[in-house]
C-alpha cells in the first residue's frame, strides 16, 4: 500500500492539516522522475541513513517515542532497505509541536509530509543502533572481575548458572560456591535477628539505570511480584533527586516534578536547569518553547547558575551563584517579598481549597494553618488539629486543621472561613484548659527566612544584594504567570532538600502553583495498562515484597532492632550505622551501592544491573570498583546492557540487550509541566542481537522470562496472563506482555478503531505487527489507531479551565509536618519543618566549603545538547562536532594562573589526591572560583580500551572490524576528555562512600572542590 | 545522497521537473520556478546543533566535514555576559565567488537560486574553497575530492519536503520557502525590515540579528 495514495493527490499537502507555523511545507512540487542510481558500492557508503525519506514508496514508517535521552519526544522513523533512512518528529506528539500537535483524528496519510523536528541525539540513533561495540551474545567472565576477560556462552548455560549458581568459576581457580537466584528464593528472614528487614529474597538487588515505563513494569513483575524482592531500585538520586525533594516537601509527597510552564509563562527563573542543552522535556521541546516565545517578546527568563549556560544567548539576566547556594538566593528573595509585601497575600491567606478556588487559584496553601510550636506538647511540630483542642478522637477531628479568624483572632476550623490570619504566634487552650503554643505556618517560614539579612544571603550566594532584590521584584510582577524551572544543578547536593524547598516555595509565594504560565505538574497519561481486557497486574502466586530496602529509603530506623538494641544498651538509639531516609522520594542508587559495600542493613546476595553505569555516572562512582570486585560483598553480578562499560567490566555475566530502535516497548506519559498524553513505543527495526533456539532475541525480557521459567516463578510462562473472559495466555515473549498493555491502554482511552488504511499502515510498516495474533482482531484494530499515531495525545489548551490546570495537586505547604517529625538518624535530631538556610555539609555536619578550603575551585558539571548521560560516545556525529571536553575556567582566574585555551591542567581533590588531567578552556561563561566540566567524556570503556574477549568477531556487532588477535580492539578516540566524577567528594564519616544529603539521600554534584595546576 | 550525485553527473535538471532550466539566466523559462530563500532568526537559535546533525544524517558528509555548522562567541563581562550562536552554511550567493574562481565552469546557479557543482566537470582544483568568504564548501574525499556543499537539500525539495536543517530545527529558527510565493511564517518573516545577509557576500540566506538583551543594555 502506498502511503501517499490515500490522500488523493499525493503531490499536495492538505492545508487544513497543517500545524500552525509549519506553513513552509505547503509547496507544490512535481515528483522527481525515476532516477537511475549510478553504480555504487553500497558497502562503501557511510553507516546510518542512506538517503531517502518517509515519503518514499519503499520506506517503512513507524511513529514511536524517541529514547535518545529521557525527554521522550515523539519520533517518526523511516526505514529503507533495512537501514534507517530518515528520522524526524511525530506531528501528533506535543513535544515535537510546541504543545499544539496535529489534531489526533487527522488521518496518518495527511501528516506524513508535515515537518516535525527532533534533536541531534535522535538523529544519531543511526550510529547508536549500529555501534560496532555492541554485544550480540551473552558473556561470562574468564578472568578476575575487572580484567576485561570474557567469553561468549550459550543462552541455556547463562540461564542455568544464574538460576542455580554453583562452582561456576572453578575453571578460573575460584572454589567458592556462587549462590544462584534459587538459593535466594526463600521466605526465611535475611537477618534472623531482625525479621523486620525482610526475607532472603531481598538479597536480590536489581538496580535499574535508564529505565522507562513499560520495561519498568516488566522488571517489577519479575523482581517484586514474581521473586518477591523489595530491592528493585532506580537511579532517581543521581538523576535529579534534589529538586524533587523540594517539591516533595512543598506538596506533602503528592508530586515531585513541577516546572515553569514554558508555553504560558511571562517570566521564568531558571535554577540549575540547563534548558538549552538538557532537561526533560528536552531541547526539542522546553528549550525550543522558551526560545520561540522569548524571540516573540512573550517571555523573559533569568538564569541562576554558576555557569551562564547556552541559554545566556537569550537570557534577561545571569545570577552567577556559588554552587550549593540556591537556597540562599531563594530565601533572600523570599525575605524581600515579605519585607515589601510582594507575596500573593490573597493566595496565602485562603485557608482551604474552596476559598482559594473562589479567589481564582488552582491550589491552596497551608500558610494560615497553625502548627504546634511547643516542645512540651506530645504533638510538637505537627499541625494543630481540632482533636488537639477538643480532645475528641473521631476521624473528622483528627483531619481538621485550625486557623485563626481575622476578626477575633480566635481558632476556627480551616474549612469554615474564606480568609484567615497569615502571620501570628498565639497561645490557645485545649478542652482541659492546658496551654498550647502555636504559630501559623507562614510565621514559621518567616522566622526561618529572617534568620539572615538579604546582604548575608547575597554573601552566601556570591552575588550582589541588588540582584536578589531585582529578581524578587521581577518575579513578583507577573501575577501567576511567573514560576521557577528548577532542575539538577540546584539541589543535587548535600543540604539540597532545603535549597530545593526554598526554590519551590517561591512559586507558592506568588500563587502560581498549577496555574497556566506558572508552576505546573504533568497531566498524566490517557488510558492505563493496568485495566482493560487483560489482567497484567495480578496472577496466582503473586508475591508481596516486605521489609526494608537496602538503601534504607522510606525505612523507619526507629522500628529496627538495631535501634532497639542500641537504645537498650546506651540510652539512645542513635546513630544508625548508615543514614536511613524516612522522608525521601527514593530511587537511592548511591545508598544502595553503599549499603552493598557495607553489607548494611543486610548483605547483597545477587546484584543485577540494567542499563546502568554507576562507576562512571555516579559522583565518586569509582569508589564502588572495590565493592563490585569483591565476591564477599557482591556474590553474583549480572549486567543487562548493550556494551561493556566501566561498571559491568566487573560483572560475572553480561546479557546483551537491544537498543530502543529494536525494542524497549513502553508507554510514556508527560514530564511536568502541563500536557496529558501517552506515547506508545514500538520498535522500528528487527533486533540485531542473536536469538534463542525458538527465535526470540537476546534482550532484557527474554532473559527475565527464561530465568523466571527456570526458577518456576509465578507470573511467567504458560497461562501467566488472564483476560476478562477467563482465558489464559502465555508470557513467553516480550510482546505477550506489552501488546496486551497497549490493548488495555487503547481500550481504557476509548480510542476509535483504526480505519482500513491505518490498519494496513501499521501492518505494513511496524515490526510489532508480526505479533498481532496476540490480540483478537478487534483489539488489534483498536490498538492500531493509537500505534499508527505513536500514542494517544491531547494538546496544551485542553488541560486548562481558564487559568487553572485541571490535573494538578490541590494543596501546597510552607511547613511540612512529616519533614518536621523525621529525624537525622545519625544525630537523632529532628529536621526543620520549613525553610532553613543550610550550606552543604557532610555526614558529620562539617561545612564542606570550610573543610576543603585548601581547594580553591568548586567543580560543576553539566550535560551537552548532543549527548545524553554515559552512553553516547558511539554517537559518531556528536563526537565529530565535539571530539572531547574541557575544564572550563573563568577568564579572570585563567589570567591570574597564566592559563590559555588548550593548556593541560591537573585537578586534585581531597578524595582524589592524584587527580585527573584535562585541557583548559578559558571562558567568561563561568563564575570565578568555579570550573565547569561537561559530562559524557573521559570514558575508559564502551570501545575506548581493548578487551580480552574470546571470539570477539562473534560477540560484537562490528565483527571483524573491532576484533583483533586475543579480543576486541580499542579506539582511543572514544576515551578522550575527562570524567569529573573521578574527583568527587567522598565522606570519611561513612566509610569513604560518596557524599549524600542526610534528609533525602541526594548525591552531591556541587560541593567537590579542587586544586587546579597548570602542567 | 546517491540520487543527488547521480543528478549532477547527468547534468540535468529533469529530476526536479524543471526541464530546460539547466542554464543559468533562463530563470523565467518555467512559470512556476520557485526562488528559494532561507531566513535564520538568531533570537530563536539555541545552538542545539540539531540542524548540523540532521544535515549530516541526510547528506552523509565525511567525518569532520559539514554542510552547516554553528559558530559561537562570548560577549560582555561578568556578570553581563552571554554566548551567541550563528548557524553558517552556503549562502547560495547571488554572485558566487566559487563560480567565479572555477576555471572549469563547473559551478552554476539554478533558476531557483541554488548554486550547484557539476560533478563531471569538477576536478577538485579547490580554487572555489579558497575563494568562498563563508568557508561553506569543501573538497569531499568520498567523491574523489570534488567540491561539495549545501544545496538546500534538492532531493528533499523535489519530494515536497523542507531541507533537513529546516525541518530539524526545534525552535523554528530556520525559515524556508519560495520568495516568489511566500506563505505562512516564512512569508511573515520576509516582510521584516531587520533582515541582514551574512557579511561578505549576499545570497539567498538572511538573518534576523540577535537583539541586545537587558544585560547588554545595562553594561
Amino acid at each position: 500500500m502506498k502511503k501517499a495514495a490515500d490522500s488523493g493527490n499525493d503531490k499536495k499537502i492538505s492545508r487544513r492539516a497543517l500545524v500552525k507555523g509549519g506553513a513552509a511545507a505547503a509547496v507544490t512540487m512535481a515528483w522527481p522522475a525515476k532516477l537511475a542510481l549510478a553504480g555504487q558500492d553500497a558497502a562503501a557508503q557511510p553507516e546510518g541513513q542512506k538517503g531517502g525519506s518517509r515519503l518514499d514508496p519503499d520506506a517503512r514508517v513507524v511513529h514511536s517515542v524517541c529514547l535518545g535521552c529521557n525527554a521522550h519526544c515523539g519520533n517518526r522513523i523511516a526505514v529503507k532497505n533495512g537501514t534507517l533512512a530518515e528520522i524526524s518528529g511525530n506531528p501528533y506528539h506535543p513535544y515535537n509541536s510546541m504543545a499544539e500537535p496535529a489534531a489526533y483524528q487527522t488521518p496518518v496519510a495527511e501528516t506524513l509530509a508535515l515537518p516535525s523536528p527532533v534533536c541531534g541525539k535522535a538523529q544519531d540513533a543511526a550510529n547508536y543502533l549500529t555501534n560496532p561495540y555492541r554485544l550480540i551474545r551473552p558473556l561470562k567472565r574468564t578472568g578476575p572481575r575487572g580484567s576485561g576477560s570474557f567469553a561468549p556462552i550459550d543462552w541455556e548455560q547463562l540461564i542455568r548458572e544464574v538460576a542455580l549458581g554453583g562452582k561456576i568459576f572453578a575453571e578460573l581457580g575460584e572454589e567458592r560456591t556462587v549462590p544462584g537466584l534459587a538459593e535466594l528464593n526463600s521466605d526465611a528472614p535475611i537477618d534472623p535477628r531482625d525479621p523486620g528487614l525482610g526475607p532472603k529474597r531481598n538479597g536480590l538487588v536489581f538496580m535499574t539505570g535508564r529505565l522507562q515505563n513499560g520495561r519498568q513494569e516488566f522488571i517489577d513483575r519479575f523482581v517484586k511480584d514474581g521473586f518477591g524482592s523489595t530491592n528493585r531500585i532506580g537511579h532517581t538520586d543521581i538523576c535529579g533527586l534534589g529538586f524533587r525533594m523540594g517539591n516533595l516537601a512543598l506538596t506533602e509527597g503528592k508530586e515531585v516534578e513541577l516546572k515553569a510552564d514554558p508555553w504560558g509563562a511571562e517570566y521564568i527563573l531558571v535554577f540549575g536547569a540547563n534548558i538549552y542543552e538538557a532537561l526533560q522535556p528536552g531541547i526539542n521541546t522546553y528549550g525550543a518553547a522558551v526560545a520561540r516565545r522569548s524571540a516573540a517578546g512573550k517571555l523573559t527568563f533569568a538564569i541562576v547558575d554558576p555557569r551562564a549556560q547556552n541559554a545566556s544567548v537569550h537570557a534577561h539576566d545571569w545570577i552567577p551563584i556559588i554552587p550549593g547556594q540556591d537556597g540562599a538566593f531563594a530565601m533572600g528573595m523570599i525575605r524581600w517579598l515579605i519585607e515589601h509585601r510582594r507575596y500573593n497575600h490573597r493566595y496565602l491567606s485562603a485557608p482551604n481549597l474552596e476559598a482559594a478556588r473562589a479567589a481564582g487559584f488552582a491550589t491552596y496553601n497551608n500558610a494560615t494553618h497553625l502548627v504546634i510550636d511547643d516542645p512540651a506538647h506530645p504533638n510538637h511540630g505537627r499541625f494543630l488539629r481540632l482533636a488537639d483542642l477538643s480532645l475528641a478522637e473521631d476521624e473528622k477531628a483528627i483531619a481538621t486543621y485550625i486557623v485563626l479568624s481575622e476578626k477575633e483572632g480566635s481558632p476556627v476550623a480551616f474549612d469554615r472561613l474564606d480568609r484567615a490570619v497569615l502571620d501570628r504566634a498565639a497561645t490557645l487552650r485545649d478542652a482541659k484548659g492546658r496551654a498550647i503554643r502555636v504559630k501559623t505556618a507562614f510565621r514559621l517560614l518567616r522566622e526561618g527566612v529572617m534568620a539572615h539579612t538579604i546582604e548575608q544571603y547575597a554573601a552566601f550566594a556570591g552575588v550582589p544584594a541588588e540582584q536578589i532584590a531585582g529578581t524578587a521584584a521581577e518575579f513578583s510582577a507577573h501575577g501567576t504567570r511567573a514560576a521557577v524551572c528548577q532542575y539538577h544543578g540546584a539541589g543535587n547536593y548535600a543540604s539540597g532538600t532545603y535549597a530545593a524547598f526554598a526554590v519551590a516555595a517561591l512559586n507558592a509565594m506568588v500563587g502560581s502553583v498549577e496555574m497556566k504560565g506558572g508552576y505546573l505538574s504533568g497531566g498524566g497519561g490517557i488510558g492505563t495498562w493496568k485495566k482493560g481486557p487483560y489482567n497484567l497486574t495480578d496472577f496466582p502466586g503473586k508475591r508481596k515484597p516486605a521489609g526494608v530496602k537496602i538503601s534504607r529509603e522510606k525505612g523507619v530506623y526507629e522500628k529496627s532492632s538495631e535501634y532497639r538494641e542500641k537504645k537498650a544498651a546506651t540510652g539512645s538509639g542513635y546513630p544508625s550505622r548508615r543514614p536511613w531516609f524516612r522522608f525521601t522520594k527514593g530511587g537511592l542508587s548511591v545508598e544502595t551501592l553503599s549499603g552493598i559495600d557495607e553489607r548494611y542493613p543486610y548483605p547483597c546476595g545477587a546484584l543485577f544491573t540494567y542499563f546502568y553505569n554507576p562507576v562512571y555516572s555516579t559522583p565518586g562512582g569509582n569508589r564502588y570498583i572495590e565493592t563490585l570486585r569483591d565476591p564477599a560483598r557482591v556474590p553474583l553480578h549480572v549486567s543487562i546492557d548493550t556494551s561493556v562499560n566501566e561498571s559491568n567490566l566487573y560483572a560475572d555475566y553480561i546479557v546483551p540487550d537491544v537498543t530502543y530502535l529494536e525494542g524497549h516497548y513502553g508507554w510514556l506519559n508527560p514530564h511536568a509541566p502541563a500536557l496529558r498524553f501517552t506515547g506508545l513505543r514500538t520498535p522500528a527495526m528487527e533486533p540485531l542481537t542473536c536469538r534463542t533456539a525458538d527465535g526470540r532475541p537476546f534482550c532484557l525480557e527474554t532473559f527475565l522470562i527464561d530465568l523466571a521459567e527456570k526458577l518456576e516463578l509465578p507470573g511467567f510462562g504458560e497461562g501467566a496472563i488472564t483476560d476478562r473472559d477467563g482465558g489464559r495466555h502465555a508470557l513467553h515473549r516480550a510482546e505477550d506482555f506489552y501488546l496486551r498493555g497497549y490493548a488495555n491502554i487503547a481500550a481504557e482511552a476509548q480510542v476509535p478503531v483504526a480505519t482500513a488504511t491505518e490498519l494496513a499502515f501499521v501492518e505494513r510498516n511496524y515490526p510489532v505487527s508480526r505479533f498481532k495474533e496476540i490480540l483478537n482482531p478487534e483489539q488489534w484494530r483498536q490498538t492500531c489507531h493509537a500505534l499508527a499515531r505513536g500514542g494517544i495525545f491531547s494538546d496544551y489548551q485542553s488541560v486548562f479551565e481558564g487559568e487553572r490546570f485541571l490535573h494538578g495537586i490541590k494543596r501546597t505547604v510552607l511547613y511540612n509536618e512529616e519533614l518536621a517529625t523525621s529525624r537525622n538518624t545519625l544525630t537523632g535530631e529532628r529536621f526543620p519543618g520549613t525553610l532553613c538556610y543550610l550550606p552543604p555539609m557532610d555526614a558529620s555536619g562539617a561545612v564542606l566549603a570550610e573543610k576543603d578550603r585548601a581547594y580553591p575551585f568548586t567543580v560543576v558539571t553539566h550535560k551537552m545538547n548532543v549527548h545524553t548521560q554515559s552512553r553516547t560516545s558511539c554517537h559518531r556525529w556528536a563526537m565529530e562536532i565535539f571530539p572531547e571536553n574541557f575544564v572550563v575556567v573563568n577568564e579572570g582566574d585563567a589570567a591570574r594562573m597564566g592559563l590559555r585555551d588548550g593548556d593541560r591542567v591537573r585537578l586534585r581533590s581531597a578524595s582524589n589526591p592524584e587527580g585527573v588531567e584535562g585541557k583548559a578552556k578559558v571562558s567568561r561563561l563561568i563564575r570565578p572560583g568555579c570550573v565547569a566540566i561537561s559530562f559524557h567524556y573521559g570514558h575508559s570503556q564502551l570501545g575506548a580500551s581493548p578487551l580480552a574477549v574470546k571470539d570477539a568477531e562473534q560477540v560484537f556487532l562490528g565483527g571483524a572490524a573491532v576484533a583483533k588477535a586475543g579480543g576486541m580492539k580499542g579506539d582511543p578516540r572514544l576515551g578522550r576528555g575527562l570524567n569529573p566524577n573521578l574527583l568527587s567528594r567522598l565522606d570519611e564519616r561513612l566509610a569513604n562512600t560518596p557524599l549524600v544529603d542526610m534528609v533525602g539521600g541526594i548525591p552531591d554534584f556541587s560541593s567537590t572542590r579542587v586544586q587546579l595546576v597548570k602542567l | 545522497m546517491e540520487e543527488r550525485r547521480d543528478f549532477l553527473i547527468q547534468g540535468g535538471m529533469i529530476a526536479l521537473g524543471l526541464a530546460g532550466l539547466a542554464t543559468p539566466g533562463k530563470a523565467e523559462a518555467a512559470g512556476n520556478t520557485p526562488r528559494w530563500a532561507m531566513i535564520i532568526d538568531l533570537n530563536r537559535c539555541t545552538g542545539c546543533q540539531s540542524c548540523v546533525i540532521a544535515c549530516k544524517a541526510k547528506n552523509q558528509t565525511p567525518a569532520g566535514l559539514f554542510n552547516t555548522r554553528i559558530e559561537s562567541n562570548e560577549a560582555g563581562s561578568l556578570p553581563t555576559v552571554r554566548t551567541s550562536y550563528r548557524p553558517m552554511l552556503c549562502q547560495q550567493c547571488k554572485e558566487p565567488a566559487c563560480a567565479k574562481a572555477c576555471r572549469r565552469k563547473a559551478i552554476t546557479t539554478l533558476p531557483s537560486g541554488i548554486v550547484v557543482v557539476d560533478q563531471a566537470r569538477c576536478q577538485g582544483d579547490g580554487a572555489c574553497v579558497a575563494a568562498c568568504p563563508h568557508r561553506a564548501c569543501f573538497l569531499n574525499p568520498a567523491r574523489d575530492n570534488r567540491m561539495d556543499k549545501c544545496d538546500f537539500c534538492l532531493t528533499r525539495l523535489a519530494k515536497g519536503l523542507l531541507p533537513a536543517c529546516v525541518e530539524g530545527c526545534p525552535s523554528g529558527a530556520r525559515l524556508f520557502g519560495d520568495a516568489k510565493a511566500p506563505q505562512g511564517e516564512f512569508g511573515a518573516y520576509l516582510t521584516r525590515n531587520d533582515l541582514a545577509p551574512q557579511p561578505g557576500r549576499a545570497g539567498r540566506v538572511s538573518y534576523v540579528p540577535l537583539r541586545k538583551n537587558v544585560m547588554e543594555k545595562k553594561s
